[in-house]
Order: C-alpha cells, then sequence, then structure tokens
C-alpha cells in the first residue's frame, strides 16, 4: 500500500515539474507587449559576402549555425521564435554599448565549432553560437573548439531573458570585464523529454551543413 | 646520553613544533625536524589536542623518528591570551516615500541632466506641448516600442527629458532617439516611483559620475529649494556621491536620512582612568580612549546596544571555552578600526547599497595557567610522552628568533599572528618586557570580506586568499596583468574559467575571485586592511615596550609569526618604521624555516639552557 502510494507520489512529481518546465519555457515566447517578436516570419536575411576577420574591437560577432532564422520552423526547440532570441542577442550586447555582427556559418553544424570560428572571425575575438534548437555558447578566438567562456547547452531551459544575458555577458567579456556567469536552470526533466527531439533538431540542421563554403557576413532586417 | 625534545606552540591559528636532538647541554641542540598544521579549535582548550598530535607526527615524520621515541614534549606556557572579533555599522540610510533612486546600473542610457514631472509611458500621448517631463517605462513595454512611444512624443512637441526604466533597456531606449537624453534603468520597483511629481534624471559621462545630484545645491538649484529645505537634502547628495546614475524625485513628504543606529557605548576601565566611548565616534575615539585609560582592567559595553551585544558575545565564547564564569572574564586590551560595508538602502527601489561607517573590534581576555596545565595533562595521555610546560611565550620567541643568522641582542621583536599581535623586547641583562594585543590576521580577514562584501560560509575563505596572494587580471588566454601592471605572458592557453577574471596568483597557479570589484579596489581594501590592523598594531606594540616609551631607543626589529610571510607586509612595516630610524627585517628561524617556529625552537633551546644551568 505504500509502495503504491509512494509511485503515485513520483508521478504526480513529474507532471508537475513537466508542466512546470513547459510553463518557464513557453510563456516568455510570447511577451505581453512585442509586435517584433510574436510572428516567425518577420526577420529576413541576406548574404552580403563572405565573413572577413573584424578589426573593430567592440564587435561582438552572433555566430548562426545553418539552420538558425530562415529555415525550417525558425524556432527553438521550445518554440521561442528565431526572430526574437536574435533580437535580445543584440539588444544584450548594444545594451552594452558594443556592436553586434551576424555571419553564418556553414561548414559544422556543431556549436563549438560554429563558435570558434565566428570568435575568429570576430574583432574583438569574442563570438556567441546559436544553433536552431536554441543551444548557445559564448567562444573566445583563443581557445580549443571544445573549451568555451560559458556554455548554454539544455537548450529547453533558456528563456528569452537568459538570451539577453548571454548577449549582456559576451559584450561584458569583449571589453574585459568580470561578469558573472549568467544564471541557467538545471532541469533534470530536459533531458528525458527532449532527448530525441533535440536529435532530430540537430540532424535537420545538419542537413544544411555545406563543407565547401565560406562563413558569410549576413544582413538581418527586423520587420 | 641523547634525549630527544619536541617544542610544541599552539597559536590562535597553527600549530608548530620543533624536534631536537640534545646529547650534551653544553653544546647547541641538534634540530631535526619541524612542521605546521592548522590548530584545532580554540587556542588553549583541550580541542587543541588532534592538532597537536597530528603536528608531532608530521614532525617526528620530518625528522625520521616516532612519536614515542621522544623522550620529552615541551609546551609554552601560551601567552594566556585569546582574542574574538566583531564588527557592526553605526550608520544606515533610510528612504522614505521614494525620493530618489541613486544606484550604479552597469550601462544607464544616454547623458545629461533632465528635469520634469514623472509621467507613466502610457499617458505620453496626453502630455501638452512642451511640458517638461521624466518617463517611467515598466518592464512590460519592449524597448522598441518604449523607444517610438517616446520618439512620437518628441515629434509631437512632447518636452521629454530624460527616464526612469524598470529593464536593463537604457542604452538600447537612448540609441534609438532623435536626441540624447538621460535613462536610468534597472529601477526593480518601478511600481513604487511617484507619478506626476518633479523629477531630475541624470547620468554622468562615461568614465565619470553625476555633479549635479550630488551637489545640494545642484538639487535646490533643480527643485528652486529654500535654504531650508536645501538643508533637508543633504543626506539625499550624500548618498549619491559617487554614482554613475541618479534620479531625485520631489515629494511633499518623502525624505533621505542617514540614520545613526544607537550604538552605545565602550567603557574602558584601566588602572589610571575609566574612559567611556561613543562607538559612533568610530575607531579613532575608541583607541584615544585606550590610550588614556593607561592598562586596561576590563572592557564593557552599554547593554542593550550593538556593542553591548559584540562585547558579551566575546566575553560568553571566552567563558564557554575557558570554563570560567562569566564575571571572571576580563577583557585586557581592544583594536578597534573604522571601515566602510556596502548596506543595502532601506526602503530603495532598485536595490540600491550605500557605504555605511562600521566598527570592527578585536578583544582579548587573559585566560590562566590551569588551562595549559590541563592541555599538557591531556597531551601526555594521548601520546605517551612526558610534556612539560616550557617558560613565557614572549621569551621563547625572541630565544628562537636568536637563531637567525646576522641577529644579535638588543633585539625586538614583533610576533605577527592570526589572533594577536605580540611584542618582545630583550636587553643585555634586563628581563624580557613584552605585550600582547588584540587584532592581527584575522581581524584583516574580516575587514576584506566586509567591505568587499564577499560571500561567507563557503568552503574556501575568500577574504583570507585575498589577504595571501597579489592579484592579477587575465587580460587574454595567453597573458596576465599583475597588480604592479608588469605583464607576463604564457605560451600555453590558460584555463577558460579564467578569461577576464581578476584572479589570485598562487604557488598552484591562477585562482579567479568570485567577485566584480575590479584590481585596484581589491588591493586598495587589502592593502588598508593591512595598515590599519598591523601597523597601528605594531606601533602600538613597539610603543609599549620601547625604553621610554620611544620606538626611536629600539634599533632592530625582527617579524616573527604566521602573518610574518606575508607578502606586502615586512616592506609596509619597513616603510614606517624607517621614519624612527629603526632596521626592521623578517626573522629566518635556524637560518632556514622563515618567521614560522620561533617559539617552538625557543622551547627547546630554553630548556637546553635550564638544564645546563643545573
Amino acid at each position: 500500500m505504500a509502495q503504491i502510494s509512494e509511485t503515485v507520489v513520483r508521478e504526480v512529481v513529474k507532471e508537475i515539474l513537466a508542466q512546470m518546465a513547459n510553463g518557464t519555457a513557453v510563456t516568455p515566447a510570447a511577451p505581453a507587449v512585442s509586435y517584433t517578436s510574436g510572428d516567425a516570419a518577420d526577420m529576413t536575411m541576406r548574404e552580403v559576402g563572405q565573413a572577413r576577420p573584424g578589426t573593430a574591437s567592440d564587435e561582438v560577432v552572433i555566430a548562426l549555425a545553418p539552420a538558425f532564422g530562415d529555415k525550417l520552423k525558425k524556432r527553438t526547440i521550445t518554440g521561442i521564435p528565431h526572430t526574437a532570441v536574435l533580437r535580445e542577442l543584440m539588444a544584450g550586447i548594444e545594451e552594452e554599448g558594443m556592436k553586434p555582427r551576424i555571419i553564418r556559418v556553414w561548414h559544422t553544424s556543431d556549436v563549438a565549432f560554429v563558435g570558434k570560428r565566428g570568435a575568429e572571425l570576430s574583432g574583438s575575438g569574442i563570438a556567441v553560437a546559436i544553433q536552431s534548437r536554441g543551444t548557445t555558447v559564448i567562444h573566445q578566438r583563443d581557445l580549443f573548439p571544445l573549451q568555451n567562456i560559458e556554455l548554454f547547452p539544455q537548450a529547453p531551459v533558456l528563456t528569452l531573458e537568459t538570451y539577453r544575458n548571454i548577449g549582456r555577458n559576451a559584450a561584458r567579456y569583449a571589453k574585459g570585464d568580470s561578469p558573472a556567469p549568467v544564471p541557467q536552470i538545471s532541469d533534470q526533466m530536459a533531458r528525458p523529454k527532449y532527448q530525441a527531439i533535440a536529435a532530430v533538431f540537430h540532424i535537420r540542421e545538419t542537413e544544411f551543413v555545406d563543407a565547401s563554403k565560406k562563413p558569410m557576413d549576413l544582413e538581418v532586417r527586423f520587420n | 646520553m641523547t634525549s630527544l625534545i619536541a617544542g610544541i606552540d599552539v597559536g590562535n591559528a597553527t600549530t608548530e613544533v620543533a624536534i631536537a636532538e640534545i646529547s650534551d647541554f653544553q653544546r647547541p641542540p641538534r634540530f631535526l625536524g619541524s612542521s605546521r598544521v592548522p590548530t584545532t579549535g580554540i587556542k588553549g582548550t583541550l580541542s587543541n589536542i588532534p592538532g597537536m598530535a597530528l603536528a608531532l607526527r608530521a614532525a617526528a615524520e620530518d625528522a625520521g623518528i616516532t612519536v614515542g621515541d621522544l623522550d620529552l614534549a615541551l609546551l609554552n606556557e601560551a601567552t594566556p591570551v585569546i582574542g574574538d572579533i566583531a564588527m557592526e555599522t553605526i550608520t544606515e540610510t533610510i528612504i522614505t516615500e521614494s525620493t530618489m533612486i541613486g544606484h550604479n546600473p552597469g550601462s544607464p542610457g544616454g547623458m545629461g541632466i533632465g528635469v520634469g514631472k514623472t509621467i507613466h509611458i502610457q499617458n505620453l500621448v496626453s502630455v501638452g506641448r512642451g511640458e517638461p517631463v521624466i518617463v517611467v517605462v515598466p518592464k512590460a513595454y519592449d524597448f522598441e516600442v518604449a523607444a517610438s512611444l517616446i520618439k512620437r512624443a518628441l515629434e509631437a512637441g512632447v518636452n521629454v527629458q530624460g527616464g526612469i526604466i524598470q529593464a536593463d533597456d537604457g542604452v538600447l531606449i537612448a540609441n534609438r532617439l532623435p536626441k540624447i537624453l538621460p535613462f536610468v534603468d534597472e529601477v526593480g520597483l518601478i511600481d513604487h516611483v511617484p507619478l506626476n511629481m518633479l523629477a531630475a534624471v541624470e547620468v554622468g559621462e562615461h568614465g565619470q559620475v553625476i555633479r549635479q545630484l550630488c551637489n545640494p545645491y545642484g538639487i535646490a538649484t533643480l527643485f528652486e529649494l529654500t535654504p531650508q529645505e536645501t538643508q533637508m537634502v543633504i543626506p539625499i547628495a550624500k548618498a549619491l556621491i559617487g554614482l554613475r546614475s541618479a534620479v531625485v524625485i520631489r515629494t511633499p513628504a518623502g525624505d533621505v536620512q542617514t540614520r545613526r543606529i544607537p550604538a552605545g557605548t565602550l567603557k574602558l576601565i584601566g588602572d589610571t582612568r575609566t574612559i567611556v566611548v561613543e562607538m559612533d565616534g568610530g575607531a579613532d575615539a575608541i583607541m584615544e580612549g585606550l590610550i588614556q585609560a593607561g592598562r586596561l582592567e576590563d572592557v564593557e559595553g552599554e547593554p542593550g546596544t550593538n556593542v553591548g551585544g559584540m562585547v558579551e558575545r566575546v566575553r560568553q565564547t571566552m567563558s564557554d571555552v575557558t570554563e570560567k564564569p562569566l564575571k571572571a572574564i576580563k577583557i585586557r586590551d581592544i583594536l578597534a578600526v573604522d571601515c566602510l560595508v556596502p548596506q543595502k538602502v532601506f526602503g530603495g527601489l532598485a536595490q540600491e547599497f550605500s557605504m555605511e561607517n562600521a566598527v570592527g573590534l578585536a578583544a582579548m581576555v587573559n585566560t590562566d595557567q590551569l588551562l595549559m596545565e590541563r592541555l599538557a595533562l591531556a597531551l601526555a595521555q594521548e601520546i605517551g610522552v612526558r610534556v612539560e610546560l616550557g617558560g613565557v611565550e614572549a621569551n621563547m620567541a625572541i630565544l628562537g628568533t636568536l637563531t637567525t643568522p646576522g641577529i644579535d641582542m638588543p633585539l625586538a621583536i614583533l610576533d605577527l599572528g592570526a589572533g594577536s599581535t605580540d611584542a618582545a623586547l630583550m636587553m643585555k641583562g634586563q628581563p624580557v618586557q613584552s605585550i600582547h594585543l588584540a587584532g592581527a590576521g584575522n581581524m584583516v580577514s574580516l575587514l576584506i570580506q566586509r567591505e568587499l562584501d564577499l560571500p561567507t560560509g563557503s568552503n574556501v575563505d575568500v577574504a583570507e586568499q585575498i589577504k595571501r596572494f597579489p592579484l592579477a587580471k587575465v587580460e587574454s588566454l595567453f597573458h596576465i596583468r599583475n597588480e604592479d601592471n608588469s605583464v607576463r605572458f604564457f605560451k600555453e592557453p590558460l584555463d577558460p574559467k579564467l578569461f577576464g577574471r581578476v584572479a589570485l596568483v598562487t604557488k598552484s597557479g591562477l585562482v579567479p575571485i568570485p567577485t566584480e570589484h575590479t584590481i585596484e579596489r581589491i588591493r586598495e581594501v587589502r592593502r588598508e586592511a593591512k595598515r590599519r590592523v598591523f601597523l597601528r598594531n605594531s606601533l602600538r606594540a613597539l610603543r609599549t615596550i620601547a625604553p621610554l616609551g620611544n620606538i626611536r631607543n629600539i634599533e632592530f626589529v625582527a617579524i616573527v609569526g604566521g602573518s610574518g610571510q606575508d607578502f606586502e607586509l615586512s616592506q609596509m612595516l619597513m616603510n614606517k618604521l624607517a621614519e624612527f630610524g629603526t632596521v626592521v627585517g623578517t626573522a629566518n628561524i635556524r637560518g632556514k624555516l622563515g618567521p614560522v617556529n620561533a617559539v617552538a625552537t625557543g622551547l627547546v633551546l630554553s630548556y637546553c639552557e635550564r638544564q645546563r644551568g643545573k
């Protein structure tokens, strides 16, 4: 009898946790007032030539994995529109007085390598890399590819606020500050719940990889 | 016949042991090994035993023997002093009815100063042409939306002078406007900002601080205040000094006060006089009183006040460890130190902190010899070796120090430990003069911890680490800039965890410090803390033991004790004492141990001397 009640409790707790995870992840996707981030189709991206190493030390590169922004569903694993994510990253960088520069990396879909490439092209040596499912990393050009300054491996727990903070921290590293790392929620349930779908995201992203194509500068316009 | 002797010195922070072999009392003993381990428990209590046993084992291993081989262990007649430290703030800032927001958001927007009525952003459309307003923007408004609303209002002729923003959007909004306006952001409790009130917003230039709002006449000019009203804004102006952005709102009843917490008085009972000093007079007043009181017999704090609590806490701790009645505990010395600690402003809207005055107090009580005898007995049982009480700690320290190459009498030593600063003077043919003062290394750590607002209770004591090691800023993964501005390069990239951080240069590599303070600020606080505790105490101690009370009469001073290993302290002392024409140097016990192990070594030497006399 006691055992039955324990399993019941476990079930309930699991359900509540799952709902909570859903709640936190989905709510920010539809901010109360925002006419730009509600719709996923209101951003246009245009390649404007091959990305060259930057010279401005106030620039922070946002390196996009092949499928981010204008392919597939244009939403992260929890349904946050890519437009909103990119906008928050850029806002975070701008708020710190730095300039975001957006490039597309084609030759890989691995967020670590996307970040490393972005950092090499960044005038400040700092880059934020993001995959279409939302996984993000802050990279620095002197690091080995699989190292990082800050890694956000659990895409399901990332909210728009986190993305703003990631942009802000990246800009602060570029300025030579020592910001406190962005706080992250650690959700035990994210892994079992999202592992399969995360794999699908990655496979689909990898389908867009073009090993022979160089990173390109992007012009992004929010409509 | 040879015998193996161990000298054991239990200090406030470390327990040190020296083991020597004595074959002939006419010849100096041959030292075989030594050790230094952290003291367990409070000095002079039975909980020291595990630490002592550990230290003995380590030293025996160093000497290549076992603890059982020892013929005799000597325990110092522990300077019967134990210290404790406490700190209380004596001022606090209170804001009523939200009259000001003075915090330092990382990135306020725009620049300049604006004055106008506070107005919610949704009401911006109904404002008349030319009316000066300060926009209040809650979080729900996206920065694009807010910026376009303000822009439209400006185009319609509304005189927007600046803004107060809840989110971290200051720069974003300011960047999207046709003209440069000041915006203070990250104001958490924006709902509490009173609307339709005259307000002033100021944002300083990059790398500068506000000028107008931290000046009482500046506020008076903006709000057209009368001289009487100007007097009222002094606390506001004071609270805003040194910030890059601020808001002051004129409300009918609002007020900012710097309240002095009733800190109480301290009664210094001396052998010449009894002095009562006000705590809010600060450390200097207390130390001044201490000089007037003469040799301290006891200290009492005013009951029911902060200082009363502090003193009683010290007394209670001491009573617990010495198992003496509360009344029998007498405080024999105190050291008061002023400091500025960040405190959350009461009633603030944006989690403001203000630097408040605080007084740190180190106190010391005398224990009695009974305790040490009890300790000796317990130790003998624990290790199965005869244990004797050696001589007075100060004399032992001098004997040990005399093993330093190039040193001779007359000699003064400064024993800078963790809990107390001790000094002793030895002149030919005269008894050793000694003094024990409250306040040493632990007090420095406390000051660093409080002034930098470092986390407490974690495994690693950050303040303690900062005290011990020089700083460096990791500028890239291949180079660091040391605190003296020199640059050091690395062939291999550093750990990415260190990137951009302020780190400590320790023997085992760079250790990042979890704080956002700049390297200059940490260095300043660290050096200032050492200056206020060690320099002050060293001078105080030397003055007491110096012939005729004049430090000039002391020619040589040797620094011993754990804090003597400090990387900058001996230089600081040397600089200071050079004024008196005194030579200061760090001792090097037995020519190899540096400033530690003086007492343990001295214990063995003095035993030898006594036996020779027989």
